[in-house]
């Protein structure tokens, strides 16, 4: 009785131990479906001096995970949210989420909101670990003229063309939507609104972009994007059958050349706006009524130049990056969000790895009206920012 | 009507610059540009946007699923986004 236990316990003992080899070696076998966490973050400080008030202030910091799911070697899933602290409190952004088909070897197809490749600062070179600088140029981001991301479906892809690399994308999505007078802030009547998740009147936009690296070391790319629409207001409002269109130029250069002992890297994008013109009748105050009668045309600009001394014997030296940038913004003189500001910036970076670095920064916007601002707008600030991707 | 008109600048220059060196380049080179390592493609391509990234930083499970996210976002030819990550892969 006795041996026929041990043999039991043996037994017990060798199949647990075997179970356990097996498991062990399912735990490093890698599965077909894979999840993967990427983003990145940055945390600051910041002190601004805005006509003539300053405010300094430790940035709160962003967070913003990015989310990979692979289903096989031609499907996947991504999507980005971005957590952030707005003036004391937490704003969530829902950035992109788009499900991505290879095709074939030329062509991708994706579905959902994904980032519009529009010139290519926002769909490449936002991330605060991407971009060099800790603010984003003037014409992006809030208050922008540039699209960022918009829901649809796009047709994408890339090719070789003698010694020359071409790629493409053709979306057609929800497009923007129309601020108008009636609208939560009178003021910004006439501005396009591009975070339009469902479509306001049954029109979509129709936009691409080509991008052509002309020479065989890919270190140059010219880029061409358009984005129009022939309708902008809401169904059945006088604003319906307004039309927008927009284009881009953007132009990259980046390249370790042994003479300067280091990267040269030259990013540049120009967007213009146009938006048919209207008459927006505002209440200025109960009872009294302005029409805003004005050329609904805008455009920005901006270009970067950048050089790190990578071939520098000197660890430190060599891990330090010259910043400067230039951008400008002009928008409808005559409308309630009219605008004409310049920015000078010049920064010095230090890269801690290849994904983390400290910014340290100074930016000089000047120029006339703006958001809240009659009159002369002159702002300097002084940035310390630290970003990690990951 | 103006506001068009730098676009169409635009469309005929880039044009005009993809037409010139698709045509003068000769078979050697277009062979040399084919046949270039994904050393050279990690090299070259990655920093468009960002540093070259550290084979080491992912394992090969991780690389797979960057490989596919940037062949699509950095629009890479499917010929480029192999060697890249065959190279950080057998790097890392």
């Amino acid at each position: 009785m006795i041996t026929k236990m041990k043999k039991l316990v043996l037994l017990g003992s060798l199949s647990l131990f075997v179970f356990g080899l097996n498991a062990q070696q399912n735990d490093f076998k890698s599965s077909k479906t894979q999840f993967m966490i990427r983003g990145y973050g940055h945390m600051g400080y910041e002190s601004i001096k805005t006509n003539g008030k300053t405010e300094s202030t430790f940035n709160g910091g962003t967070f913003a995970p990015i989310f990979l799911f692979k289903h096989s070697d031609r499907l996947m899933f991504e999507t980005e949210l971005e957590f952030t602290i707005n003036e004391g409190s937490l704003d969530i952004g829902f950035e992109y989420a788009d499900i991505m088909y290879v095709l074939n070897d030329y062509m991708t197809i994706r579905g959902g909101k994904f980032l519009l490749p529009f010139g290519t600062f926002m769909e490449r070179l936002h991330p605060s670990w991407v971009n060099r600088m800790p603010t984003k140029p003037l014409g992006f981001g809030h208050d922008g003229i540039a699209p960022g991301s918009g829901v649809g479906v796009e047709l994408r892809g890339a090719f070789r063309l003698g010694t020359s690399t071409v790629n493409y994308s053709v979306y057609n999505t929800n497009g923007p939507g129309l601020k108008t007078p009636d609208g939560i802030d009178p003021s910004e009547a006439g501005m396009l609104a591009f975070n339009n998740l469902r479509d306001n009147n049954n029109s979509r936009a129709f936009g691409g972009r080509i991008g052509i690296l002309p020479f065989s070391n890919n270190s140059t790319e010219f880029g061409l994007s358009f984005y129009s629409t022939d309708k902008v207001g809401n169904t059945d409002s006088a604003y319906e059958n307004l039309g927008a269109n927009l284009y881009a130029i953007d132009f990259s250069f980046v390249k370790q050349i042994p003479g300067l002992g280091g990267i040269v890297d030259i990013k540049s994008q120009y967007n213009k706006s146009k938006v048919d013109n209207m008459i927006y009748t505002i209440e200025e105050t109960p009872g009294v009524f302005e029409n805003l009668n004005f050329n609904n045309e805008s455009h920005s600009f901006y270009a970067q130049l950048s050089y790190r001394p990578t071939m520098s014997s000197n660890n430190f030296i060599s891990k330090l990056e010259l910043v400067n940038r230039y951008s400008e913004l002009k928008t409808p003189e005559g409308s309630g969000w009219g605008t004409n500001k310049k920015e000078y910036s010049v920064g010095l970076n230090y890269w801690i790895s290849w994904r983390s670095l400290i910014k340290l920064n100074y930016q000089n916007i000047t120029g006339k009206g703006g958001h809240d601002v009659i009159g002369d707008f002159n702002e300097s600030g002084v940035y310390l920012h630290w970003a990690i991707g990951f | 009507m103006k506001t068009f008109k730098i676009f169409g600048i635009a469309v005929v220059l880039i044009g005009t610059i993809l037409a010139v060196t698709t045509v003068s380049c000769s078979a050697e080179q277009v062979a040399t540009y084919k046949n270039k390592s994904g050393a050279q493609l990690w090299g070259e391509n990655c920093i468009r946007c960002h540093n070259t990234p550290s084979p080491a930083a992912y394992n090969d499970t991780d690389w797979s699923t960057i490989s596919l996210h940037m062949r699509v976002r950095a629009n890479l030819t499917k010929d480029q986004a192999k060697k890249i990550f065959d190279f950080i892969k057998s790097a890392n």
